[in-house]
């Protein structure tokens, strides 16, 4: 994050001069464009890609590395559940995904408005959005409660994954997979696939956009976070189901 | 008595049987050695005495009382499955109060550490270790609960001779102490030196069940090879011995233990010096014949 601080700090203004251009012909903006709310923001941009991978990363390995390792077997060979084993596992996920959440969301903020103040956001979400400096970090808190929502259905899918194949760098594979295939139909097959977008996670993973509109499109932000729920339930369940069942055989 | 009793154990993987039906029972303070070629079945058996494959079918009884699952011998069994697991990065300390802290165990870990020969390994990252020790470790593990019933799988692979006299001498003082072993392994001639009694396990069936003093008691397969022709009064002797002649040079004849000084002393006396002798107990005998 200081890196990307340090890179706005050097090339900001020409960057958002050069993209705030035709507004400039209608508008005339006045205050600080570059702030450090406006480079938080930003930073929560991570969350399509790098925040996913860096947190399956760890939690697909909270699973399968117990079957690398051999370990699995001593687990389960002491006079405990398999259930309550499983849950603890999940339980370490999720207090993972949520501190993940917070360091990113303080090194996202904190350095970011050290260095560059606060001012009001523009950002380019269903056109222009300008959001007051007021509202902005209640907006910033609950997409990061939206977003380790999202993250939290996104690793209890990579966990079942996990679980499955009894491999990290499978689980990990096929998690990013489907996570790239699913925004690359999201994006640029929209015409075809429109009326299946709401069933992909992509789709609901990338609503915490939503926050920074104007008008906050509350009903829209819970359907996704329902859906994302339920996805968790489903995947965690299956989990259960899956390891409660399962053979130790190798 | 009986500590341990398995009624009708069977497993599939598929279309694939794995275990047929089979039944076996333990007594109190024995070593039983589980034997069997690779793939046999004796690690399945193992595994679903740990909880870990779930059987078709099958009921275990625990010092006679009938136990509603395979999983619920957790309580009073120790494991070791296969190569030995722990988690590398943590010392082998860290590892134990690890599986203490599951088990809610009071027993100390220094006493533990001691008592399985890793002393002074304290600050010691197990990824660090030997096989050996590694397999020390696991046994510590195992132990943690104080079980009734210690269950190895495969104890001795990958030890050095030291490495095997070391687990070995261990593993008879545990006994010593009461606790019963039972232990899984294909290499026969290791496990003979100090089970009490063998099950021998083939195409996932009992082919054979023996102890050790039918063993003591039954004559052994001695096998006398020679340099060249044996003379008529040996071939006469050997014959007289009910001995047979596989190959010309190299005679087969059963003898008591006692018995195989004297008849290479009296071959030696009638010319016919055997150049080597090779023996076989009767186990040995039974698992090349039942698993060839």
């Amino acid at each position: 994050m200081l890196i990307v601080d340090l890179g706005f700090y050097s090339d900001g203004e020409m960057l958002f001069s050069y993209l705030l251009q035709p507004l400039n012909d209608n508008f005339y903006i006045e205050g600080n464009i570059v702030n450090g709310y406006l480079i938080a923001y930003l930073a929560l941009n991570t969350l399509w890609v790098h925040i996913p991978v860096l947190i399956i990363i760890v939690t697909t390995h909270i699973f399968s590395g117990e079957f690398e390792l051999g370990t699995i077997r001593v687990l389960l060979t002491q006079p405990i559940l398999r259930a309550n084993l499983l849950l603890a596992k999940i339980i370490s996920m999720i207090i993972y995904i949520i501190c993940f959440m917070i360091i990113v969301s303080f090194f996202s903020l904190v350095p970011s408005v050290l260095f560059f103040g606060t001012d009001d956001v523009i950002v380019f979400i269903d056109g222009i959005q300008f959001i007051q400096e007021s509202t902005f970090l209640i907006r910033f808190f609950y997409a990061v409660v939206f977003a380790i929502i999202s993250m939290i259905a996104f690793s209890s899918m990579a966990m079942f994954f996990a679980l499955w194949f009894r491999n990290t760098l499978t689980a990990i594979l096929l998690s990013i997979g489907l996570l790239i295939l699913f925004t690359l139909i999201q994006t640029f097959v929209l015409g075809i696939f429109s009326s299946w977008q709401s069933f992909l996670f992509t789709y609901h993973i990338a609503k915490w956009q939503l926050f920074f509109i104007d008008e906050i499109p509350v009903k829209t932000i819970l359907n996704s976070a329902f859906f994302l729920i339920a996805m968790s339930i489903f995947f965690i369940g299956l989990s259960f189901i899956k390891f409660n069942r399962m053979n130790i055989s190798e | 008595m009986e500590i341990l009793k398995v009624e009708n154990l069977s497993l599939k993987y598929g279309n694939q049987t794995i275990l047929d039906h089979v039944s076996f029972s333990i007594k109190n303070g024995q070593i039983i050695g589980l034997l069997g070629p690779n793939g046999a079945g004796k690690s399945s058996i193992i595994k679903i005495l740990a909880g870990l494959v779930f059987p078709k079918t099958g009921k275990v009884y625990l010092n006679g009382k009938l136990q509603k699952k395979f999983s619920d011998l957790r309580k009073y069994c120790g494991y070791l499955i296969d190569s030995p697991s722990s988690y590398p990065y943590l010392t082998a300390k860290q590892n134990l109060n690890l599986i203490k802290r599951i088990n809610k165990s009071d027993i100390n870990l220094d006493n533990l550490l001691v008592k399985v020969g890793l002393p002074e390994e304290n600050k010691k990252k197990v990824k660090y270790f030997s096989t050996g020790m590694k397999q020390r470790l696991s046994i510590a593990q195992a132990l943690l609960r104080s079980p009734e019933i210690l269950i190895l799988d495969e104890p001795f692979n990958g030890l050095d001779p030291n490495g095997f006299q070391d687990v070995l001498h261990l593993l008879k003082e545990l006994n010593n102490n009461g606790i019963t072993i039972i232990v899984s392994s294909h290499l026969l001639n290791e496990l003979e030196q100090f089970a009490d009694s063998f099950i021998l396990i083939h195409n996932g069936k009992i082919a054979l069940e023996i102890c050790k003093e039918t063993i003591k008691e039954s004559k052994k397969r001695v096998a006398f090879t020679f340099e060249k022709n044996p003379s008529g009064l040996a071939v006469d002797y050997i014959t007289n011995l009910d001995g047979i002649f596989d190959v010309e040079t190299k005679a087969i004849i059963r003898l008591k233990p006692n018995e195989i000084a004297e008849v290479v002393n009296n071959l030696v006396n009638l010319k016919s010096t055997p150049v080597n002798v090779e023996t076989l107990t009767i186990l040995q005998e039974q698992y090349i014949e039942i698993t060839a």
